[in-house]
């Protein structure tokens, strides 16, 4: 018998949920972590008074108690759902560009309808279409575009998604102008870009939508204790359910033998036989340099070509010494621009000058618990590409991460001053610090650039060698949700393999 | 791939996918398969974050009769920069029993080519006394790259500087006077030194030069026991010498490193001169060396009683319950990564499955720590019977 029938590596958001899935559906899992803390980047660290949240800015798919939407499903099937104190969230963002405008806009659907019109009247006809198409998009592409591809036929998919087939996958950008004139509108209505990383001219308009109507229907929420409370929940489950983990203790290798898998190898030399491999690292790491093989499968080399490494972030972690009100918050998520060009702000991802687009999270806005009493905890982010970090010279580094972050700093002081004055434990974290942890490409954090042919139905399952399976942002979308669901699923195709190769030998043993 | 039936694809009929098919073919033409990049991760981030350095001894200094500068250099890659004020955890073997422990760089951070560890005798100190009498020029170490928090941070420390250093405390404030004058920073920094004799002041001569070179460094020494004659400032640090000394305490940045009773003393001073709490950092020092004083130790638990310790699946030993979990692993040869030994870190953390452990205020858990027993194994007492999982 095989020492387990699946090894995860990774104990990140699809790894943790992928190794709930498979072990709770009868697979005997090792999970491999080589940091000493289930979560990837869903975690947490402490400065002084303060836990910072390293990854979580709103948690969506959550919907309510009474309304509850697919990741509250998700999570009470893998036993954590009784563990986690929700915190709902008031508003989806407030987005200003200082002296320009200045909006914010509620986490309901039909308030921001209103919202929306009374802020644009000379759009008030486009607007409720506008979102009713989000809306239908939504719907349709999960609900009957699956069964219209899987039928593959024209005559259905046209009747049953008709927005989608106009709509789904064209450039955000281009379905904001066809409906609006109103530039200040397309851009409030775009801030949620910075969650792909793409511009709205590359971001597919289905992705924008199902953001647009998830977190305004269902809410956008967090959670006591952080994405850290989920990650330690997953674990548990894991553990109670009969899993085995490991700690401090990455993968070096992933054996095979006539291309299928055969084991995992550890950091420490320890092998590990097993029949199926799920790997939460990139692709990039698991084919190129985990594989024992020189050269990745025809199959991947080629899928790779086409991909390209994603953004990456500069955040920095505030505990400051005043309360939000104190320095003017006035929502939990706060986007801060300097122009309506996104693919100005995009380019300026690409290279190390001043930061033009900021998000400002405050954790303790929603729930003072977030923060020691009279205190606040913040996050200000800016994508960054890794490429401009790699190439700083390591004496420099110190140096030129101050400056940035001094930047970003006074980027954020134009809506919100008095933060530097109130700071009390800061940590900066650079692309650079994205790849030390997540050990991926570039320090990329939504995995490959998030463009409309990276979606699912434009690519082939990576499954080249029996039993190894993708999951993590890399094969799908980024952020939260798409990476706990997408973890889930192949923790089941994984227990389905074994299945099959359980029943294969048992026919050859019969036989 | 891209769907291999295209013929009979349906998607095709959604506006948008046949321009997203095209692209994904330019895009393929231009792209690789990135196994030029192999290694590439590892490589970047081992320069700046190393997971081990490998070490050799190259000088031995005597600082005072109780203590001794190390001089490493790397024997394997060039030494990571660091930001002055920063510690590396040295690994030591000593008869058999594997273990580490914290030292601020006391050398600067320009001076790239070696890192200097200063090390005062610890009474009854198992390393220190180790590192003192034993080591010799030649010998060969591991450690953890430079980490930490203790440090200038230029984002809001601002200009106004002063440490209060406590005996060997004084390292990582050498290493912020050096950098400060090595790269002409426009700081100004006091350093109020507190010995307990005259023979016990480390770096004496050099704090002299470097006072009498720098404009922007003051340096007061403060004994507490002071031979007779004594020309110098005598007594203790307390708010009324702290005040005296810094004139507005309030708008300035404090660092404070030395014993813990002493950070813990000049904390609580600068906090009756007002000095808020984010104009104070304070290096660790260690766990609390009697746990069982302090605010949460079960009552009626002596010191001394020991308990059984089992390491899941591998194995368990008796320990006592004021020793903190981690120095009672290695003793019996099991171990946990570490680097602090001091509580913040974190990289110590194991999970208790059974029984309870003591987490002394040090200890910074995250929230949902206690409710899955996780602990930083360097500052937890097993205050029963416990079984860990490493």
């Amino acid at each position: 018998m095989k020492d387990f029938d699946v090894v995860v590596i990774g104990a990140g958001n699809a790894g943790l949920t992928a190794a709930v899935a498979a072990q709770r559906g009868g697979a005997r899992t090792l999970l491999l972590e080589r940091h000493n803390i289930p979560g990837g980047c869903a975690t947490s660290f402490v400065r002084g008074n303060f836990e910072f949240e390293v990854a979580l800015h709103q948690l969506s798919g959550m919907g309510t108690k009474e309304k509850p939407f697919i990741l509250r499903q998700i999570f009470q099937k893998l036993g954590i759902m009784d563990k986690l104190e929700i915190v709902q969230e008031r508003e989806l963002y407030r987005i200003t560009m200082p002296g320009e405008f200045d909006v914010t806009l509620p986490a309901s659907w039909t308030g921001l309808r209103k919202m929306l019109i009374e802020t644009y009247p000379s759009e008030s006809e486009s607007i409720p279409k506008f979102l009713s198409l989000c809306e239908a998009v939504t719907k349709e592409a999960f609900m009957m575009l699956p069964r219209a591809q899987k039928a593959n036929d024209e005559t259905i998919l046209k009747s049953s998604c008709p927005n989608y087939v106009k709509y789904g996958l064209r450039p955000f950008k281009d379905v904001l102008d066809e409906f609006f004139d109103d530039e200040d509108l397309k851009t409030v209505i775009a801030a949620y870009w910075c969650y792909v990383g793409m511009p709205p001219k590359d971001i597919p308009f289905q992705d924008m939508a199902m953001m647009i109507y998830s977190y305004a229907a269902f809410k956008p929420c967090h959670i006591k204790g952080g994405s850290q409370a989920v990650s330690s929940a997953l674990l548990e489950s894991f553990l109670d359910a009969g899993g085995e983990a490991r700690f401090n203790c990455g993968a070096e290798k992933i054996i095979t033998e006539d291309e299928k898998i055969k084991g995992v190898r550890s950091e420490y030399g320890e092998t590990f036989s097993c029949d199926s491999v799920i790997s939460n690292t990139s692709p990039i790491h698991t084919f190129n340099e985990l594989l024992d093989a020189e050269t990745p499968p025809e199959q991947v080399a080629n899928d790779f070509k086409s991909r390209r490494v994603g953004t990456s972030a500069f955040v920095l972690y505030l505990g400051l010494d005043c309360t939000p009100e104190e320095i003017g918050i006035s929502a939990a998520s706060t986007f801060i621009i300097d122009d309506r060009d996104e693919e100005l702000a995009h380019k300026n991802m690409e290279a190390m000058v001043p930061p033009c687009h900021t998000m400002v999270t405050c954790y303790n806005y929603d729930d003072p618990s977030f923060a020691p009493e009279g205190k606040s905890t913040l996050s200000l982010l800016c994508l960054q590409y890794g490429e401009p970090w790699e190439n700083v010279p390591p004496e420099d580094y110190a140096e030129t991460k101050y400056d940035f972050a001094d930047h970003l700093i006074e980027h954020a002081e134009r809506v919100f001053p008095g933060i530097r004055d109130n700071i009390e434990e800061v940590e900066v974290a650079t692309p650079l610090t994205m790849m030390r942890y997540l050990n991926t490409p570039g320090g990329a954090i939504y995995g490959f650039r998030q463009n409309t042919q990276e979606g699912v139905m434009f690519r082939e399952r990576m499954n080249a060698i029996g039993g190894l399976f993708m999951a993590g942002c890399w094969n799908g979308m980024g952020g939260f949700q798409p990476t706990y669901m997408i973890g889930e699923s192949t923790g089941r195709a994984a227990v389905k393999y074994i299945a099959k190769q359980k029943a294969k030998k048992e026919e050859v043993t019969c036989a | 791939m891209p769907n291999n039936s295209i013929q009979k694809n349906v998607l095709h009929a959604i506006d948008g996918y046949s321009d997203a098919m095209d692209h994904q073919k330019q895009l393929e033409q231009t792209g690789t398969d990135f196994t030029e990049q192999k290694g590439a991760v590892a490589h970047t981030i081992s320069k700046l974050h190393p997971k081990r350095l490998s070490l050799e001894v190259c000088e031995i200094i005597q600082d005072t009769p109780s203590t001794k500068t190390f001089r490493f250099v790397s024997t394997g890659l060039p030494l990571p920069p660091f930001q002055a004020g920063q510690y590396i955890n040295l690994f030591v073997n000593i008869d058999g029993v594997e273990t580490a422990r914290p030292y601020a760089i006391s050398s600067a951070p320009l001076t790239r080519g070696y890192y200097d560890l200063t090390v005062k005798l610890v009474e009854n100190g198992f390393v220190t006394n180790f590192l003192l009498n034993n080591v010799k020029v030649g010998d060969q170490f591991q450690s953890t790259g430079p980490m930490g928090t203790f440090y200038h941070n230029p984002l809001y420390h601002g200009k106004d500087l002063v440490f209060l250093a406590g005996g060997s405390g004084i390292a990582p404030a050498r290493a912020m006077i050096k950098d400060i004058a090595d790269r002409d920073l426009p700081y100004k920094f006091h350093l109020i030194y507190a010995s307990r004799y005259v023979d016990d002041v480390i770096f004496d001569e050099e704090l002299a030069e470097l006072d009498a070179a720098h404009a922007f460094l003051k340096i007061t020494q403060v004994i507490s026991r002071p031979p007779e004659g004594y020309q110098g400032r005598r007594g203790h640090l307390n708010a009324d010498v702290i005040k005296e000394l810094t004139g507005s305490p309030e708008s300035k940045m404090f660092y404070l490193c030395g014993p813990t009773s002493f950070h813990d003393f000049c904390a609580e001073q600068l906090e009756t001169l007002n000095v808020k709490a984010r104009k104070v950092r304070i290096e660790c020092n260690g766990p609390p060396k009697n746990p069982e004083t302090l605010e949460g130790w079960p009552a009626d638990l002596l010191p001394a009683k020991e308990v059984k310790v089992t390491i899941k699946g591998k194995g368990s030993f008796k320990a006592r319950v004021d020793e903190p979990l981690l120095n009672s692993m290695e003793r019996n040869g099991y171990s946990a990564e570490n680097a602090c030994r001091s509580g913040e870190c974190s990289l110590c953390r194991v999970k208790v499955v059974k029984g309870n452990v003591f987490n002394p205020s040090e200890a910074r858990l995250r929230e949902t720590d206690a409710q899955y027993g996780w602990c930083h194994s360097c500052v937890a007492f097993p205050t029963e019977d416990v079984e860990i999982l490493v």
